[in-house]
């Protein structure tokens, strides 16, 4: 009697096998959703990995390929703007120069060296209609990328290295809630912080900007700096609109981005050799605490 | 049965491509996005066992996500969707078909085709988009994503089995 009915019991689970199944497999898949956090992702199942990189390289290579005239107009007016800057700075050191009485004794200071350089990488994978937007980009370990590095485009800031695998690594650009971005405007130093609102590509909203910052339409946004990841003074946007936050102490600013995500064909990723060191040393203030 | 796999290998190639190289490009009026792999999983044929729909909804939603760095959201809603696929089907058609028949125009007719398509697709869409709002919410956008992506995708779907070439070919046998 007792053997027939855990023939019974083993016989019902059989017939229902595919609901364990089904719990298994939507399991999995939410533990995926949420280990996958923007921080520590699994290489293996996002596109840093080998076989998806390599199939979004071909891809971008081609696509590549029908944005070169955009590109190559963008390179000549940003030439042509670098180039009346070198104008203008030559012309100001000019006058500077005729001015003092010439310091022979000046040397550069070697001492102290800029901390920040570039790798320059080809966009080979790029989203911009989802909630979570990500980029991933041809250059990885092996080219001395590591996450949480900055990543700007000609135009403005993209977003932050999230994984990296050797060959290849993923971006999460503006266009990601999850990102939230330390910025100011050009010019004053109060901050706030810039995020997505998951609707249009051309805009972000900067909150939590104190009330007295003076500030108008058409001004510059740019980063504080305060965060290791980029230097102070990228352009980030420009004040689209404004309007008061429900607590009345803060502005939050309409941002149209610089960078057109739309059209994203290289990208510069920005190392900090010194992001380490101010990591470690911001890690240790906070065990002090 | 060779057949069979063979089928469903070359849907898997053919639909995970299109999707993560061109549809996953997509997005009518910045919200729309056509999903064509979910074709894979709907042509899967009727009466295989439910064990095997299920993990094969799986993997095509996973090889999905690998691609377009939605890691698990393709293969939640897939799994979802795929689970309720043998329901559907015996609900819209009954439970007397023959096995082994793949969902067509030509066997399930073309409203009961068409019906079968939407409902799925909008368990499928309602599920992925819930899930990657769960980062945003905002309840009238989502709306609108859902409703306006399951038109894109139902369509083309739809489009697609019109103009199917192995499908064609087994007329005419």
């Amino acid at each position: 009697m007792r053997r027939g009915s855990v023939r019974k019991l083993l016989e019902f689970l059989v017939g229902k096998r595919h609901w364990f199944l089904f719990m298994v497999l939507l399991a999995f898949s939410l533990t995926l959703i949420y280990r996958n956090n923007a921080y520590q992702r699994n290489v293996l199942f996002s596109s840093a990995n080998v076989v998806a990189g390599r199939l979004s390289a071909v891809s971008g290579e081609v696509i590549s390929y029908m944005h070169l005239r955009e590109i190559n107009k963008e390179l000549l007016e940003r030439n042509g703007q670098l180039e009346s800057q070198v104008l203008d700075l030559q012309d100001q050191l000019d006058a500077f120069m005729a001015d003092t009485v010439l310091f022979k004794g000046f040397a550069a200071d070697s001492t102290e060296r800029f901390p920040y350089s570039f790798v320059v990488a080809q966009v080979v994978n790029n989203s911009v209609v989802h909630l979570s937007n990500y980029i991933t980009v041809n250059k990885g370990r092996k080219d001395g990328i590591t996450p949480d590095m900055g990543v700007v485009s000609e135009r403005g800031v993209v977003g932050i290295v999230s994984t990296v695998s050797d060959h290849f690594s993923v971006i999460i650009p503006l266009l990601n809630p999850k990102l939230r971005l330390s910025c100011k405007v050009l010019g004053s130093s109060y901050f706030g912080s810039l995020s997505w609102n998951g609707h249009n590509t051309r805009y972000a909203t900067l909150e939590e900007l104190p009330r007295h910052v003076e500030f108008q339409r058409g001004d510059t946004i740019v980063t504080s700096g305060y965060s290791a990841v980029f230097p102070a003074g990228l352009i980030v946007g420009i004040v689209e609109d404004y309007e008061k936050q429900h607590d009345d102490n803060f502005y939050a600013l309409q941002v149209r981005l610089a960078t057109d995500f739309q059209a994203l064909n290289h990208v510069r990723i920005i190392k900090n050799f010194l992001q380490q060191e101010q990591l470690e040393v911001e890690k240790e203030a906070k065990k002090n605490d | 049965m060779i057949n069979h796999i063979l089928r469903s290998a070359i849907y898997f190639v053919v639909f995970v491509l299109i999707q993560v190289l061109i549809l996953n490009n997509i997005h009518f009026m910045r919200i729309a996005t056509p999903f064509l792999y979910l074709y894979i999983i709907l042509k899967l044929p009727v009466g295989e066992s439910r064990s095997e729909q299920l993990f094969l909804a799986f993997l095509a939603g996973l090889l999905v996500d690998v691609f377009s760095n939605t890691p698990g959201m393709h293969a939640f809603a897939c799994t979802l969707a795929g689970f309720w696929r043998e329901g559907l089907i015996q609900m819209y058609m009954g439970k007397d078909l023959p096995e082994g028949i793949y969902p067509s125009y030509r066997t399930f007719g073309y409203g009961g085709f068409f019906r079968f398509v939407l409902t799925f697709v909008v368990l499928h869409h309602t599920a992925l988009f819930l899930i990657e709002s769960l980062t945003l919410f905002d309840p009238l956008f989502l709306a609108v994503r859902i409703f306006s992506s399951v038109l894109l995708t139902t369509l083309l779907i739809c489009t697609v089995e019109a103009l199917n070439l192995i499908d064609v070919q087994k007329i005419g046998e």
